[in-house]
């Protein structure tokens, strides 16, 4: 398998979703079996080349980035095709893959309006290549493009089939629809941020000696304290605002809401899933090795940002009426477990952030799953409508409360070990970090735990128990089919297996972060 | 104590717990996983085919349960043989390093005196009980689901027993917690019921920030999650680990005021009654409760070395005095026949607690094993009343003596054990935990005296509720709807072998005599500091009875006679105290209108309005902001307001000629203007700034 | 380098655009008004006869048949200084002029279909005005510079006034006129300044002479009247004013190659200018770009905000545009970064932006046949019938905004590349502005696109009529060929970075 190894493997599983576009392009529109099929085969294989990564990847030497190449790709401006996975990268990777495979399952025959398949699967399709390509570039530029390749099919995503419910903003006369609204807001946030960070990259590139974009050696040089004082001060901020609008930190998390509730099921799932975690794998793939001296100047600040977000997030959901919305303010939550983690910049608080971002892609994703599923059968996302769902439809309330269960951090299911690490690690975090303020963090982070708790449980209530409401009795609704199942099994199995097995994801992620916090942060 | 002895030298070469024995008992160590695993296995099951057996998956669950109980009980019998100290670790991950250290998480399973109480009191009161719940929860529509969840919780109860390392603990504790949301919501067509078991989980999750803060202080000082490791750190005096020591304490022991239903957490206890009786009967007797009471027991070195959390014990026996004490007064006023016997178990659970704060480890544990009998059976006695006149409340109950002759002679049994009367199995644990107290070998002092006093009286209280809620319901005249009638033998039967249970299974420590039971505890690493009272004190002991006596005495004047109504059956109506006790003191109306509300109410909605009108409105604003600058770049700057100043023009010379006139005119000549004027200004600009 | 007076190798571009100027001209005599399109086929075969040498010229040290390599200088002073100089700078322009002209000659057939004008003249004055701009790649003094650009300007002022019957069209001719006159008059006023403070007409002696010079105000006057009057061509703010209303009013096809062709050609005179004739004194002109510059995209994306008119938000685009091709220029002058960066950056951006914009004229122009309206309002749910249009649309608009995997995002990566290599606060405070712009600009180009592909369709629109309504192939081959370097670019930008590095020989001239 040497051709695996010298990252041909890498770039099938990159672009085979990509090339899968082309092939949905040119199939007709009329043959949607065929389309579909394409579709499937493609992510499938990506999705399997993952898997075959992981397999072949030395666990040993998880610090190390295997199944790379370096190739010359715009010598003009000094950036090259350089990837590679390391023990960070693989299961954010192999998680990425899983979900486009298992969104494709889903959308088989749930679509949204107007249907359209084809253009729908190839935008999924496109989709697919800017996520995996972001975990496996090295090259800062190759990054940003991937970063930003993610846009264009989401934007068309949400404003074509997003939700066409009108509203009207404060501070404007007219109303407009939902997705009109979150989608273009998406777009300009991410690309706010994304500006700057492409300026901080380039900041980077210059002072670098010799002039690069290559990661792992501007990482060596920052931590030879290339990129002190001033500016690095500034090429922080910069890239904090590129990634942080994407994780996204309070306050630039407004998009979030609206694009999640508007966005499409199987958009709010990939939003959700793996987008998210673009920004705070920048964080940890590139602000924290080439900034390690700015992290550290940094870091109270994104604790204190983290710890709003999870009080406010949790809050703003108890305030929720639309289930989905009220998903995706818990994601704010879980995000803010994630970043607090890396805020610790200790060893265990980032191992947390990495599991952290896989528990909530597989959990959160499978919520989305699930409102979208209610949504498609009772046509509102109202929870004073619904109510008493466990008893019309059992298993996917089942379901529903099993995922709840597990999003509110329960021991045992993937959730906890991102959330316990997360406090455990600001308990005592780094050297030169302030006490106080990370042990006040971990406590206050952890009555978030509380109000989660809370607001799922209440969301169980409202949307599962109860006696249902006469209006649906008589509307023959129909439990989950078996593309739902399909698509919902492998996620609940692997929330299990990683709940009582983490090593799944630590074996490939302890030994990197271990290396990176040494290097970075003297251990 | 051939037993301690042999353990204080395993200890002394420094193997900690580590004696392996070899043969059958080896064997049975080793295996000693499956315990908490079957549970969980026969959940899976149960899900997966149970609707599909012929007893609809409540098979499974009593094999499990049996599996559990003969098992335990094997262990139970080895460990009196030859004391076991064993435990199992297997990595799951490294997650990082401590202090250079590698810190790691791991499953694994101790097997010592301690978890073999508790394994053992799991597994039969759990047998009894899943035996029990097949006839009470016959016809239920989610029979099978119920039964998933009933496994679900007695093994998450046995995975918290087994844990030796704290996170593994805190998964079983939570899998605890969610088990018995699942069980109190189990009618959720109601709203109460779900409100109920909301409020049973937020509670907890609440005094779980103490169990995890406490973890994750413990584990980050000792750089280990093994709880042998920190005992052994508190036993090496490890400075790093005393200074935090009393934080630690302090926080565990909120988390088990929590699951323990300690004052002010209590509140979720009385309320869990929503659920159908067999869950309150093992959430009150095995699981659940008694964990907090297991975590003081598994950490009681913690607590007993000086230098370390023993300042907390002040507050330990302190919360377990108040709560002993108010909770048992709350029971007499009780119609609801299950509240009485829930505050009744939050005031035993006081008694426990108190003990741990006394330091007498032995004697809280003897108590939480004789009382998982008494009042497991107490529960089901009353379950199968309830199944019988269709309602909770005793003023829909009297003289089901007749009627239900098993039902009333097994819980006279049991109300005498709870009461503590001699021989039954609850005096010889009060009794200890009473001695104990008065013994004082930690030199609380005035606070142990206040408790004892308190314990005393709490004596009286118990045996006065008691004997109230016998009288009003087994005796007088029959005041319900329903036919009475004696419950099915599946249900019967249960209820004497418990009360079998509640008579003997004092017997095992009588002080002086015959401590078969302090040598079972006494089988574990760390066990040193124990602080019983080992001899029979015979004054607190008469006390103790005395007390039981009176509030018998008492409670037979008062309820003998019969009455018609509420008012009349409420005889003490103490002008302050009772209006007081209704409200539970306040309890929960501070909780909802001080904070639940609040929280979910205003503060919600105004983090919510936030949101959407400032943070957005900012952005929103921005966007905003944007359009009108462009609208004024455009109509002011861009087009230099062409029409107007022409349309001036053209009046003035009064040719308003042609449009294509009009505008060459006009524009061109602005044009050319703003091209000089901008040139002139760069000029100037330039000469300006150079 | 090549010494002799006529290098005809290296002239050979402009001398097969002559011929064909020649052709064009008689062939339209010739010709049946029914077989006019002809002379458009003439045309685009002599523009791309034209390329082939340019090839042979750069990779002559490859061929065996060639002599000589590098720089070809011709026409010397008497100091030794080339008026005339084919290097790989200049090659690249005539490549990119050649190609801009050939798509403008694409997209104007299919314009020119059915139109009741005389088509030969109109081909004639295209290609004129591409072999003024070829010339101007290569001049290397005042003189052949100022000629090259009015032999570039001149046949564009009569295209722009091509539909003689059509009001606007003929305003927008005049206003071009007379504003392309005027700044031309400012461009010579500051050329005379600066011929007579130096005495040098080549830039080689220019630059030489013009070290005394840096704090003579006089002289700092003539250049930067010279900027002016280039800020004319390019359509920088304040001299922009003319461009809305001429690209509205012109034929689109010429308001495409005007917003191409004619600005590209006054960024070729503003590199050489400051770059061959003026490095030494840039702290004269470097303040004045860096200016322009930051008010020239500012103004010209919050104007493009509210554009009903696609013509017109296209044209104020282009000036934003203009504003980010200046950016590098600006930005190489602060600090004391080597001007190559500056070259390298401006001159890829202006190659990506050719293409680009052409492919957005050119989808617009389709648009507007299919549902005969350029008001960005009639596009509704163009991506319902139309989806290849839309598709093009979509594709150059947020290529437009620089958004991956399309080719605009490596422009204005370059951009900003640029400006940080120049260092600097300065540097990096233009780089904070060019990032906001960046976002501002988004918001307009996703505008249109929501509108093709998430309104409903106005009703003014027959659907299946204009489902129905063909496109000639010419444009259809000119908006393929657009999208293909869009999309190679966008995944592969080592193709424009290729071209744009050899922007660096100008200033290699010793």
């Amino acid at each position: 398998m040497a051709w695996f190894d010298n990252g041909c493997g890498l770039s099938l599983i990159v672009f085979l979703p990509l090339v899968g576009a082309g092939a949905v392009l040119l199939i007709p529109k009329t043959r949607e079996g065929i389309i579909k099929s394409a579709a499937l085969a493609f992510s499938a294989a990506s999705f399997l080349l993952a898997v075959a990564a992981a397999v072949r990847f030395d666990f040993g030497a998880s610090e190390q980035f295997h199944f790379g190449t370096d190739l010359s790709w715009i010598p003009a401006i000094g950036s090259r095709f350089h990837i590679g996975i390391d023990g960070i990268s693989l299961p954010l990777l192999v998680l990425s893959t899983f979900i486009t495979m298992l969104a494709v399952v889903y959308s088989w025959n749930h679509w949204p309006e107007p249907r359209n398949p084809k253009a729908f699967l190839l935008l999924v399709l496109v989709l697919a290549t800017g996520m995996a390509g972001t975990f496996v570039a090295l090259d800062l530029v190759l990054f940003f493009v991937f970063f930003e390749l993610v846009l264009l099919p989401m934007y068309f995503m949400i404003g074509i089939w997003g939700d066409r419910t009108r509203i009207r903003l404060p501070g404007f006369k007219r109303e407009v629809e939902t997705r009109l609204y979150a989608a273009i807001k998406f777009f300009l946030f991410t690309l706010f941020g994304s500006a700057f960070m492409l300026l901080g990259f380039l900041a980077l590139f210059f002072r670098a000696d010799p002039h690069t974009f290559d990661m792992v050696a501007l990482a060596a040089a920052g931590q030879g304290g290339a990129f002190g004082g001033t500016f690095g001060f500034w090429v922080f901020f910069a890239l904090f605002l590129g990634f942080a609008v994407k994780v996204p930190m309070w306050p630039l998390h407004t998009w979030l809401p609206d694009a999640h509730t508007a966005a499409p099921t199987v958009g709010s799932v990939l939003l959700a899933a793996v987008l998210l975690k673009l920004g705070s794998y920048g964080f940890i793939r590139i602000s924290l090795p080439i900034l390690p001296g700015q992290a550290v100047q940094w870091a109270p600040f994104i604790a204190v940002l983290a710890v709003i977000a999870i009080i406010y997030g949790s809050l703003a959901c108890l305030a929720q009426t639309d289930m989905k919305r009220l998903i995706a303010f818990s994601s704010v939550g879980h995000m803010g477990f994630v970043m607090l983690g890396i805020a610790t910049l200790t060893e265990v608080g980032i191992n947390a952030a990495v599991i952290g971002m896989v528990a909530h892609g597989l959990i959160t994703g499978l919520l989305f799953f699930l409102a979208g599923s209610v949504q498609h059968r009772y046509h509102t996302r109202e929870m004073a409508r619904l109510g008493g769902n466990q008893k019309l439809l059992p298993r996917l309330g089942g379901i529903l409360g099993f995922t709840a269960i597990a999003s509110l951090g329960l021991p045992g299911l993937a959730g906890f070990w991102g959330e316990f690490m997360a406090l455990f690690g600001s308990y005592s975090p780094a050297a030169g970090l302030s006490l106080p303020l990370f042990r006040s963090a971990m406590v206050v982070g952890a009555v978030g735990t509380v109000l989660t708790a809370g607001y799922m449980l209440w969301m169980l209530q409202r949307v599962n128990l109860g006696e249902p409401a006469l209006e649906w009795l008589d509307k023959g609704l129909v439990d989950i089919d078996r593309y739902e199942l399909a698509a919902w099994a492998p996620l609940i199995a692997a929330i299990i297996a990683i709940g009582v097995y983490p090593k799944i994801v630590f074996g490939a992620s302890t030994g990197a972060v271990v290396d990176l916090v040494s290097k970075a942060f003297g251990g | 104590m051939v037993s301690l002895a042999t353990l204080a030298a395993a200890i002394e070469v420094g193997v900690g717990v580590e004696t392996d024995p070899r043969g059958f008992v080896g064997v049975l160590v080793h295996g000693a996983w499956l315990i908490p695993v079957l549970p969980l296995v026969a959940m899976v099951l149960i899900i997966a085919v149970g609707k599909r057996l012929p007893a609809r998956g409540w098979e499974l669950a009593e094999a499990a349960m049996a599996f559990v109980a003969v098992y335990s009980v094997a262990l139970l019998v080895a460990n009196w043989i030859d004391p076991i100290a064993y435990e199992q670790h297997v990595e799951l991950s490294q997650i990082g390093s401590v202090g250079g250290a590698g810190l790691v998480v791991e499953w694994g399973w101790v097997v010592d005196g301690l978890s073999i109480l508790m394994f053992t009191v799991v597994g039969i009161v759990g047998f009894f009980v899943f035996t029990y719940a097949k006839g009470y929860m016959e016809g239920d529509e989610r029979f099978t689901f119920f039964f998933s969840a009933f496994c679900l919780f007695a093994g998450g109860m046995l995975v918290l027993v087994a844990a030796p390392n704290l996170v593994q603990f805190i998964v079983g504790w939570e899998m605890v917690g969610v088990a018995s949301y699942l069980l109190i919501g189990h009618w959720w067509e109601d709203h109460a019921n779900n409100a109920a078991a909301i409020k049973a989980f937020i509670t907890n999750k609440i005094a779980d920030i103490g169990l995890i803060v406490g973890v994750i202080i413990a584990g980050a000082t000792v750089g280990s999650f093994r709880i042998t490791n920190v005992l052994d750190a508190v036993e090496g005096a490890d400075s790093a680990l005393a200074d935090v020591a009393f934080w630690v304490g302090l926080a565990l022991f909120i988390g088990a005021m929590g699951k323990s239903a300690q004052m002010p957490f209590h509140v979720w206890l009385p309320d869990a009654m929503a659920g159908p009786t067999p869950v309150s009967s093992l959430m009150h007797a095995a699981t659940m409760v008694t964990a907090g009471v297991y975590l003081l027991g598994r950490m009681m070195p913690l607590y007993n070395t000086a230098g370390f959390a023993d300042d907390v014990k002040l507050i330990i026996v302190l919360v377990g005095g108040f709560t002993l004490f108010f909770a048992g007064l709350l029971a007499l006023v009780q119609d609801d026949i299950k509240k009485v016997l829930a505050y009744s178990t939050v005031s035993q659970l006081g008694y426990m607690t108190a003990a741990m704060g006394a330091g007498a480890y032995t004697a809280g544990l003897f108590h939480l094993f004789t009382h998982a009998f008494f009042k497991g059976l107490l529960f089901l006695a009353a379950g199968s009343m309830i199944h019988a006149v269709r309602s909770n409340n005793m003023s829909d109950m009297g003289g089901l003596r007749r009627q239900m002759p098993y039902t009333f002679w097994t819980f006279l049994i049991g109300s005498l054990a709870l009461a503590g009367i001699v021989p039954l199995a609850g005096f010889w644990s009060k009794d200890e935990i009473l001695a104990s107290l008065s013994e004082d070998a930690f030199g609380l002092g005035a606070a142990a005296d206040l408790v004892l006093v308190l314990a005393i009286a709490g004596a009286f209280v118990t045996a006065f509720y008691m004997a109230r809620a016998v009288y009003l319901s087994f005796f007088g005249s029959y005041k319900g709807k329903a036919e009475p009638h004696e419950s099915p033998a599946v249900m019967t039967y249960p209820l004497v072998g418990l009360a079998a249970f509640s008579v003997i299974a004092g017997w095992v420590n009588v002080p002086g005599a015959f401590t078969a039971f302090t040598d079972w505890l006494g089988a574990r690493a760390h066990a040193a500091l124990d602080h019983h009272a080992a001899t029979l004190d015979l004054g607190v002991a008469a006390a103790g009875t005395l007390a039981a006596l009176i509030g018998i005495g008492a409670g037979t004047a008062l309820f003998r006679r019969d009455a018609a109504t509420q008012a009349q059956r409420d005889r003490l109506r103490v002008p302050l105290l009772y209006p007081v006790l209704r409200r539970k003191y306040y309890f929960d109306d501070l909780y909802m209108h001080g904070l639940v509300n609040p929280i979910k109410g205003p503060v919600a909605r105004a983090v919510n309005w936030t949101n959407d009108v400032i943070i957005d409105g900012v952005v929103n604003g921005a966007g905003a902001l944007a359009r009108q600058l462009s609208r004024l770049v455009y109509a002011g700057l861009d087009q230099l307001g062409i029409d107007r100043i022409f349309n001036a023009a053209a009046a003035a010379t009064g040719e308003a000629g042609s449009a294509l006139r009009r505008v060459q005119t006009g524009k061109v000549q602005q044009y050319a203007g703003a091209l000089f004027a901008g040139a002139v200004l760069l000029v100037v600009g330039f000469l300006i700034f150079s | 380098m090549g010494a002799e007076l006529f290098d005809y190798h290296a002239l050979a571009p402009e001398l097969i655009l002559g011929v064909t100027l020649l052709v064009v001209l008689v062939a339209d005599l010739v010709l049946s008004e029914e077989r006019k399109y002809l002379v458009g086929v003439l045309g685009i075969v002599g523009l791309v006869a034209a390329v082939f040498p340019l090839l042979t010229l750069g990779f002559c040290d490859r061929l065996d048949f060639c002599s000589g390599s590098g720089v070809r200088g011709m026409f010397a002073d008497g100091a030794g200084n080339f008026s005339y100089v084919v290097d790989d700078f200049a090659l690249v322009l005539k490549g990119l002029f050649i190609l801009v002209g050939i798509l403008s000659l694409l997209l104007s057939v299919s314009y020119l279909e059915g139109d009741r004008y005389h088509r030969g003249e109109y081909y004639f004055l295209m290609v004129a005005s591409v072999t003024g701009a070829v010339v101007m790649a290569s001049s290397r003094d005042l003189i052949t510079l100022f000629i090259g650009l009015e032999l570039a300007s001149g046949p564009a002022f009569l295209l722009a006034g091509w539909r003689k019957g059509d009001v606007r069209s003929n305003e927008a001719a005049l206003k071009f006129f007379l504003i392309g006159v005027l700044s031309a008059a400012v461009l010579l006023f500051g050329m005379s300044l600066v011929y007579g403070l130096t005495g040098e007409v080549t830039f080689a002696g220019i630059a030489a002479a013009a070290g005394g010079l840096a704090d003579d105000a006089a002289f700092a006057l003539g250049v930067i009247f010279m900027l002016v009057g280039f800020g004319f061509k390019i359509s920088a703010v304040p001299f922009h004013f003319w461009a809305p209303d001429t690209y509205e009013g012109a034929p689109t096809p010429v308001a495409a190659y005007i917003s191409v062709g004619s600005k590209a050609a006054g960024f070729v005179g503003l590199m050489t200018v400051c770059y061959v004739a003026l490095p030494g004194v840039s702290e004269i002109w470097g303040p004045v770009l860096w200016v322009l510059a930051a008010v020239t995209m500012t103004l010209g994306n919050l104007t493009a905000l509210r554009q009903p008119n696609l013509v017109r938000l296209l044209a104020y685009s282009s000036i934003a545009h203009a504003g980010f091709v200046l950016v590098p220029l600006a930005s190489a002058a602060l600090g004391d970064a080597d001007l190559g960066d500056g070259l390298f950056g401006s001159l890829t951006y202006l190659i990506v932006y050719a293409f680009m914009n052409l492919g957005a004229f050119g989808a617009v122009m389709a648009a507007a046949r299919k549902t005969g309206s350029t008001e960005v309002e009639g596009l509704g749910g163009l991506g319902t019938y139309a989806p290849g249009v839309a598709a093009m649309l979509g594709l150059s608009f947020f290529s437009l905004a620089g958004i991956p995997p399309l080719g605009g995002w490596y422009a204005k990566l370059v951009m900003f590349r640029a400006v940080l290599a120049g260092g600097g606060l300065w540097g990096a405070l233009l780089a904070a502005i060019t990032a906001l712009n960046a976002v501002v600009a988004l918001f307009y180009y996703a505008r249109v696109v929501k509108t093709v592909y998430m309104d409903p369709v106005p009703r003014t629109v027959d659907v299946d009529q204009a489902a129905e309504f063909p496109l000639s192939p010419s444009l259809v081959l000119a908006l393929g060929l657009t999208a293909a370097v869009v999309l190679a670019s966008g995944f592969y930008p080592q193709i424009v970075g290729f071209f744009g590095d050899m922007g660096r020989t100008l200033i290699a001239v010793p």
